[in-house]
């Protein structure tokens, strides 16, 4: 087959063309599975232990909210609560470490978080993710102007709290100054949420009450993630794709002489496009995949970064590898068949003449 | 065999044909002479086909070139070229490149030719492996293999030694035996030795 032998007989051009087809999608995929990966690391936390998520009114982000613990014990009675919790999320320098995230948690919030060694925190106390306990190797740790006592570690496959650092809320609490960031509320069933909802909206004037779901649809930092990501994935997308549609149509245009000279001994427009077509196929394909096995080898690696504390993660979709898989071979076929057909068009001794000049 | 009506042929402005009109007969070895720049290149690739004229007509066979609907097809059953610098691809052994050209009911009869050649044991070879001498006989080849009506070559001993020139051109002489048409655009005048006709060019016009 032609297609393979002008591959396999060029190999530095080939290799080329597949390692910048290569890096462009990787670039996408990294770009986009990395946003991907924040919002769904946060999502996740939010997710998983609660159906209501009760925060300050008209504060825009979880950083700034301040919703009073007290209410936990009216939530509790009200019919068809499962169980409830508050939790204060701030971020502090940490020993040495720049900056980490600290979770501060209510009694029986606790165990969402699996220990690895140690024991759970007492007043005074931090236990700290896998990731940044590996860092710090003491047995106390200044976070803000407090120095608390490692109580122990834990792990999470969240990478936000597996690099962070739990305690008490009371100790949050004086540390960030507020009583809670939220309270979030288990239903007995997805049924009854609503009504559950509406009770809690009327207990307090300064709250807002919202499903986890809707919440996480509507809160601010996602969407403004969401469409920086969106953005930046977008141009990293049309720059990669843009890239593979530059380097093919430079490949071909490179090619003009060869083309030229098969027009002259008689091989039609068809034929010349048509080993174009599956030379382009091979090359785009293979280097996708190389591309798609090397990316998710970076993303593997990424939470085990001990500089990255875990708050870089990657989530790669079957649905965003499809849809670049697709782009990809369009963009690359773009690129190729452009070129090729215009120059098919071309007299050959055109072709030849463009090819040597 | 060959008619050619009023060709004129322009570079972007530049004019570089004028009013060229010629009639070459079946089985003739036309030499096609000139300085550089006279026009005879551009002539020969309009003669072939491979370029388009600005103005005029070509027929081959009794046929204007314009009216034939499969212009590749009737090249590659009815042409064969030969270029100064040969055009071989450079990823086929020197076999592929003889069976990129032929018509599959030539393709039997690579080896033979090959043999005929005297190139048979380079068959395997791509054309970075062999002599220029070798590869303008592949080129050679590559023109004879579907037993073309006519024969064009553009400077075919250009870059040749003086043995290998008259090689080409005694295997040039061998196709006009059998009754194939044979037209050479070149500055060597040892050509006038198998030519039967000379056409000469100078500043795009037949002198």
């Amino acid at each position: 087959m032609i297609s393979l032998k002008a591959l396999t007989k060029n190999p530095f051009k080939s290799f080329l063309i597949f390692a910048s087809i290569t890096i462009a999608v990787m670039a996408i995929f990294l770009i986009t599975s990395v946003s991907q990966g924040v919002i769904g690391m946060y999502s996740k936390m939010i997710k998983t232990d609660g159906d209501v998520i009760i925060t300050q009114k008209g504060i825009a982000d979880t950083f700034f909210s301040n919703v009073d613990i007290a209410l936990l014990e009216e939530i509790d009675a009200i019919e068809h609560v499962k169980s409830s919790y508050a939790m204060i999320v701030g971020a502090s320098p940490v020993g040495h470490i720049p900056i980490a995230g600290i979770y501060g948690v209510t009694q029986n919030h606790l165990s969402h978080y699996k220990l690895s060694k140690g024991d759970y925190p007492k007043q005074g106390e931090v236990l700290l993710g896998n990731t940044l306990a590996k860092q710090l190797k003491s047995r106390t740790v200044k976070i803000g102007n407090k120095r608390f006592k490692i109580s122990g570690s834990y792990s999470s496959d969240i990478g936000f709290e597996e690099g962070g650092v739990v305690m008490n809320i009371s100790d949050a609490g004086k540390l960030f100054s507020r009583s809670a960031s939220f309270i979030l509320v288990s239903a007995d069933s997805p049924a009854v949420t609503n009504e559950i909802q509406e009770k809690i909206i009327l207990l307090d004037d300064e709250i807002e009450v919202k499903t986890t779901q809707s919440f996480i649809k509507e809160y601010n930092q996602f969407k403004i993630i969401e469409n920086s990501s969106l953005v930046i994935s977008s141009l990293a997308f049309a720059m990669g794709l843009m890239g593979i549609a530059s380097v093919m149509s430079m490949i071909v245009n490179s090619r003009k002489e060869e083309f030229g000279i098969m027009r002259a001994l008689g091989k039609s427009r068809l034929f010349i496009i048509k080993n174009l077509f599956f030379e382009t196929l091979i090359m785009s394909f293979s280097a996708y995949l190389f591309a798609l096995v090397l990316s998710l080898a970076i993303l593997a690696t990424l939470p085990h970064i001990q500089m990255l504390q875990g708050y870089v993660n990657g989530s790669l979709t079957l649905t965003t590898a499809l849809y670049v898989l697709a782009s990809t071979i369009i963009m690359a076929l773009i690129g190729t068949l452009m070129p090729a057909w215009i120059a098919s068009k071309t007299d050959p001794v055109l072709l030849i003449n463009q090819g040597c000049s | 065999m060959i008619t050619a009506s009023h060709l004129s042929h322009f570079y972007g402005k530049e004019q570089v044909l004028y009013d060229i009109s010629l009639e070459i007969k079946a089985g003739e070895f036309v030499f096609l002479s000139g300085v550089s720049g006279s026009g005879k290149s551009t002539l020969l690739s309009i003669l072939s086909t491979l370029l388009r004229p600005s103005q005029g007509k070509l027929f081959i066979e009794n046929t204007s070139v314009d009216k034939i609907s499969d212009l590749d097809f009737f090249r590659q059953s009815k042409i064969g070229f030969v270029f100064q610098f040969h055009y071989l691809i450079n990823y086929l052994s020197v076999y592929e490149n003889i069976k990129l050209a032929a018509l599959d009911e030539k393709k039997k009869n690579i080896s033979t030719l090959l043999d005929e050649l005297g190139i048979l044991d380079l068959a395997k070879r791509y054309p970075n492996e062999i002599s220029g001498g070798q590869r303008q006989r592949v080129a050679l080849a590559r023109a004879l293999i579907n037993e073309p009506r006519i024969i064009f070559a553009d400077e075919p001993t250009g870059s040749l030694d003086s043995t290998n020139s008259t090689l080409v051109y005694e295997l040039l002489s061998k196709a006009v035996q059998k009754g194939t048409t044979v037209i050479v655009a070149s500055h060597d005048q040892q050509i006038q030795d198998y030519a039967t006709s000379t056409i000469r060019m100078i500043d795009g016009k037949i002198s």
